[in-house]
């Protein structure tokens, strides 16, 4: 049946000159393709590399303040105070009674003329009386403490700022001092770069997240627990997945747009705080928590379950006495992956109003607050260039927290992760 | 992966002391491939032991024994598909044509283009009939045009027995033919590429009797024009497609022959109490 | 009293409702340690059954009293004299009403309307008085229903079948959340895009081609809501500029990872791309904003592209490329590790490079789930919304020049939304329009991606 085209067809020289040209040129196209598949990893991975190069060059220096020495003749400017004033709880009122903030003012007058206090950041004095605070015998003797300089000034020296105050740097080189910034991390907002500092915005974000794992959790959890173990295959049930898997896709800003309709504008709320900012971060994360919970309860091995049901235990007892403690650090992983996404968003609490001035740290759930993410997004949009390198601090601390948790998660999953 | 120690001339196995362990091949022309001392690891885990065979241009071998015994992996040694598993590790030789398939100066590509292949399962692409076909040459470019490839493609699935019954729709998906006509497709696929040998690991394992048959009835046909080496499990079907049959068992070549020796008065018990069904 | 002293107040009861439920269920259980039980359930459950009664009728009630008591208390404070003076135009009364119970309930400190201030003590006493009433009425129904369940328990009382009963209950309460919040944010939007539209036409909003809506002034007739060129935006840089970035990287990534590389490395570089992922978006913006942008405008410049503005498009798209490459690559990983390895050997086996069994077999098998994948990173970029407020711009340009300004969906939303609000303009409402075109949208992408996904997956299968 297959003569006719047999004959036809010679057969092939896999030796000859032109089938090894194509040989090779086969070969070569693998290699480039090889390399292009490298080059993109590269790439990816350069880009990555470049952006917390960028982020942490900038960012280290927001960690440090450039600072000028004062000499303060305690002795003569406070007439005599003795340390014992300072010890107590009444120190900090005796401060603000012996005018500390003039103090410091008229020693800079003293050492850098009458336009000596611009050299100085607003917030100088406080380091002086966190150093009295600290040590109240200094008061009995003359000592020099090293003071931050007025943000201008700040810039210039550790990069490059406006003309005058490079000339100002340049005249004064030789004096500056580097010292590391306590002030950032224990302020909050403020309009001068000098001043500013991340607790009110890390405070807030620990509310808000503690309001976000307190909603989403438990009903993550137990949403899961239903849609693996009990729910019965009908419309409902699609329905429900339908939703879980479509709010895990829906974009963050439409929680925030929800988060505005709803909870404020319906139900009233207090705008700016924290529980509002929870309950929108909560609907954003239970999606995640039921899908990675549902799948850690799906790797429990029904022999489990059928062991469980064979000694007479209830379908409820089985699962909670059983399927959750086993699915539990599958649970927890996908939670914190969960909680690290919210730790992060932005978009939604700018909706809800989590974007105002916030100069005193939240200290219940219903004050205004703000968050790291978005006291990152105000930071950058401030002219002062002071702000560039706090924005890039403040961003590695946000990044830090997020490689914490997600090494939790990591660790979790690997120390926990059994094979059934 | 290629072990110098153990080079030895294809030629000089002729002298080889016991023929009933090796299928060293002592008449007939030059074989068209041939295995000297082959051993295959995987990780630590020997898989082949001291295997020497030779495959002729004129009979179809067949490769028995029970399930785990290495003929497959044995068969996918000969053209190197366990390059693309990292931990196999394979020494020994294996010639085609008195080349070292295993020397560095072998071009995979080459290779298995000269020795084709036919899996357990049919895996046809998911293409046209048409594409499935012309995928090999034109990947080696072994037409010039359309027409030469039309040429190939309609010859090719002529000698594979499929041509009346795709002749009409050459552009509907391969996936969409019957079990038997995908794997005879994926026999067509392999001869479009005119290879010397082909080899089949199973091929006929996930069919139902009747494609069976057909397959069976079509390594009739292409004996002679190839090389044929067929791996199965079901010793009917070495008995009726073959002229060489090599027995294994865990790993090692226990005995090979003319098939109707093989079947009628095997040489080794194993191979005896095999054959009647004692084990396997 | 505060309604979380009441709630800790009824969760204390319910504790001794515990107690005594189950003290008495275990004075029951009848013989000796090791005999059988006659209770049909444990006395924790009988406990719990206690409890539960006592709390769950309670709190219901509560949470229907906060719906039910403003209205009350509205009514009461406005017999109080002070309410004479209120002015009759609904609109005004209903702004001073809110503001004096604003103030009323702490909320608020100071009244921005002397009125207000009026209204509050009659406010303050009526809210006193009915929260009063809620909370006198939920210690009674604690009483009232934890007594009955206790006078309940019998040794063949089943209790645990009812405590689960309940719990089941609270499951499926739980997983009916996310159809709640799907619903909430549908009609939420709908709701107020339905306002918009009725002051600006849905055509003229859809179809538009000028986005400027500082310029509106009166109620009615407003123009400057055509949508057009933010759509536009959106488009260029989340599923143009991004996915130029995302795909190619994402893709040839995938392949390297699954196909070439050894497993160490693979096992090293997966969880580093995934790091791009995890990198939160504001940080992208001001990436994007602070060095990118800055760079893209200078080489524009230097090539003499003399109108290249620093926000650019192509910053804004190119950054969010970046950031959706895992998300790329991690579904073309999927993809491609479902294309069944008899096809890969198939076409190994015939003499094809390895290059081109990816190119000619396995890519067009796993195209199905490839493109999925990248209308997922469609969806997921076009929703993005720090990356292009920080980057992209506010301009409204209809422009396909890259390093121009273009404007997106999200940042409109952004900068409707901020700043000062009155919640019935339509500046404030059209944000909620574009939130409902945004959702509709990505929904539409989501659902035909997975579909496609799945169809694809069970081809396989």
């Amino acid at each position: 049946m297959n003569s006719l085209t047999e004959t036809k067809r010679r057969p092939t020289d896999w030796q000859g000159a032109e089938m090894q040209k194509r040989i090779a040129g086969r070969y070569a196209a693998e290699r480039r393709f090889k390399a292009m598949g490298m080059a993109a990893i590269a790439l990816s991975a350069s880009f990555l590399a470049f952006l917390l190069v960028v982020m942490v060059g900038n960012g280290f220096l927001g960690f440090t303040q450039t600072e000028l020495p004062v000499e303060i003749d305690f002795p003569a400017v406070t007439g005599g105070a003795s340390p014992s004033q300072f010890q107590g709880p009444n120190a900090e009122a005796n401060l603000q009674v012996m005018g500390l903030r003039e103090i410091v003012d008229s020693s800079i007058e003293i050492q850098y003329g009458p336009e000596g206090t611009d050299l100085f950041s607003s917030g100088a004095w406080t380091a002086v009386s966190a150093k009295i605070l600290a040590d109240p015998d200094i008061v009995e003797q003359k000592s020099t403490v090293n003071l931050p300089v007025v943000s201008d000034l700040d810039v210039a020296y550790k990069d490059e700022g406006n003309p005058e105050a490079e000339a100002k740097v340049s005249e004064l080189s030789g004096q500056f001092s580097t010292g590391f910034n306590w002030n950032f991390l224990s302020n909050s907002d403020a309009t001068d770069p000098m001043q500013v500092g991340i607790w009110g915005a890390f405070k807030g974000s620990l509310i808000t997240m503690i309001v976000t794992l307190m909603l989403a959790f438990p009903v993550g959890v137990l949403a899961a627990l239903y849609l693996e173990e009990y729910a019965p295959k009908n419309r409902l049930t699609d329905l429900i997945e339908v939703s879980i898997n479509n709010l895990a896709a829906v974009p963050s800003i439409i929680f925030g747009l929800l988060g505005l309709a709803v909870f404020l504008n319906f139900f009233g709320m207090p705008r700016s705080g924290a529980l509002v900012g929870g309950l929108t971060l909560a609907l954003m994360t239970m999606p995640v928590i039921v899908i990675s919970g549902r799948n850690a309860v799906k790797s429990v091995p029904p022999s489990i379950r059928e062991a469980a049901l064979g000694i007479g235990a209830s379908p409820l007892q089985v699962v909670f006495h059983h399927v959750l403690p086993l699915a539990l650090p599958g649970i927890l992983t996908g939670t914190i992956i969960g909680m690290a996404r919210a730790l992060g968003e932005t978009a939604p609490l700018l909706m809800i109003g989590m974007r105002a001035f916030i100069a005193t740290p939240p200290s219940g759930i219903t004050d205004p607050a703000t968050v790291l993410p978005v006291q990152i997004f105000l930071w950058s949009d401030e002219v002062d260039r002071g702000f560039v390198e706090k924005t890039s601090a403040a961003i590695i601390v946000l990044l830090l927290f997020l490689l914490i948790m997600n090494a939790l998660a990591i660790y979790l999953r690997n120390r926990f992760e059994t094979r059934w | 992966m290629h072990d110098d120690q153990k080079t030895l001339e294809p030629n000089e196995s002729v002298h080889m002391t016991d023929s009933a362990t090796t299928g060293v091949n002592t008449e007939g022309g030059p074989p068209k491939m041939t295995a000297r001392h082959v051993d295959v690891f995987y990780g630590d885990k020997q898989a082949i032991n001291d295997v020497s065979i030779d495959v002729n241009m004129d009979s179809v071998t067949a490769f028995i024994g029970p399930s785990g015994c290495g003929k497959s992996t044995f068969l996918r040694c000969m053209n190197r598909m366990n390059d693309t598993i990292p931990i196999a590790r394979v020494t020994g030789d294996i010639t085609l044509e008195g080349e070292d398939i295993y020397a560095p100066k072998m071009d995979v590509v080459q290779l298995r283009a000269r020795v084709g292949m036919v899996f357990q399962k049919p895996n046809p692409f998911p293409k046209s009939i048409y594409d499935n076909i012309a995928y090999g040459p034109r990947i080696h470019g072994l037409a010039t045009g359309k027409e030469e490839l039309d040429e190939i493609v309609e010859s090719s699935l002529q000698r594979a027995g499929l041509w009346g019954e795709v002749k009409d729709r050459l552009q509907d998906s391969g996936t969409a033919l019957s079990g038997g006509q995908q794997q005879r497709l994926c026999i067509a696929r392999a001869i479009a590429v005119d290879p010397e040998v082909i080899l089949m690991d199973e091929p006929c394992s996930a069919l139902d009797p009747i494609a069976t048959a057909k397959i069976e009835e079509l390594i009739h046909e292409l004996r002679g024009k190839y090389a044929i080496v067929i791996v199965t499990h079901n010793m009917q079907q070495a008995a009726r497609v073959s002229q060489k049959t090599a027995f294994f068992h865990l790993g090692t070549l226990v005995e090979y022959g003319e098939t109707t020796d093989i079947f009628t008065n095997p040489r080794e018990e194993k191979t005896r109490d095999y054959i009647t069904g004692r084990y396997g | 009293m505060t309604g979380a002293t009441l709630l800790f107040l009824i969760i204390g009861l319910g504790l001794v409702a515990w107690f005594f439920g189950r003290l008495k269920a275990a004075g029951m259980q009848s013989g000796g340690k090791h005999s059988r039980s006659a209770l049909h359930s444990l006395p924790n459950y009988h406990g719990w059954y206690v409890a539960l009664w006592a709390i769950l009728p309670a709190a219901i009630f509560l949470a229907v009293w906060s719906f039910a008591s403003p209205a009350l208390i509205t009514d009461a404070a406005l017999t109080s004299p002070a309410a004479a003076q209120l002015p009759q135009d609904a609109f005004a009364r209903a702004a001073i009403l809110s503001e004096a119970r604003a103030i009323a309930s702490g909320n608020q400190v100071n009244a921005f309307n002397p009125l207000s201030q009026s209204m509050v003590e009659p406010y303050r006493d009526a809210i006193a008085y009915y929260q009063m009433i809620g909370a006198v009425a939920a210690l009674l129904m604690v009483f009232a229903c934890g007594v009955y369940a206790w006078l309940q328990i019998k040794p063949d009382l089943r209790a645990r079948t009812k405590i689960e009963r309940v719990t089941m209950l609270v499951l499926l309460l739980a997983s009916l959340i996310a159809i709640v919040t799907t619903v909430g944010i549908f009609l939420s939007l709908v709701f107020e895009t339905a306002r918009f539209f009725s002051m600006v036409s849905p055509i003229d909003f859809l179809f538009g081609t000028e986005w400027n809506p500082k310029a509106v002034a009166g109620p009615r007739g407003e123009t400057g809501f055509g949508a057009i060129p933010l759509f536009w935006g959106t488009v260029f840089i989340g599923a143009i500029i991004a996915m130029i970035v995302a795909i190619p990287l994402g893709l040839m990534s995938a392949i390297y990872l699954t196909q070439y590389a050894p497993a160490k490395f693979r096992s090293w570089m997966k969880p580093i791309l995934e790091v791009l992922a995890g990198v939160p978006t504001v940080v992208y913006g001001y990436f994007a904003a602070l060095t990118v942008a800055p760079a893209l405008r200078d080489f524009a410049v230097s090539i003499g592209i003399s109108n290249a503005s620093s926000e650019s498009a192509l910053a804004a798209g190119a950054v969010m490329g970046i950031m959706i490459i895992p998300f790329v690559s991690s579904m073309a990983d999927d993809s491609i590790a479902a294309v069944p390895s008899a096809m890969r050997d198939g076409s190994l086996a015939m003499g094809a490079t390895q290059s081109e069994t990816i190119k000619k077999v396995l890519i067009p098998a796993a195209l199905p789930g490839v493109v999925g994948g990248v209308l997922l990173a469609v969806s997921r970029a076009i929703g993005e919304t720090m990356i292009v407020v920080m980057a992209a711009g506010l301009a409204a340009n209809m422009t396909a020049n890259p390093f121009s300004s273009v404007t997106t969906v999200t940042t409109q939303i952004v900068q409707l939304l901020t700043g000062d609000q009155e919640f019935d303009s339509p500046k404030t409402l059209a944000a909620f329009a574009l939130g409902l075109v945004l959702f509709i949208v990505t929904l539409l992408l989501n659902l035909i991606a997975l579909r496609v996904v799945k169809k694809y997956r069970e081809a396989y299968e």
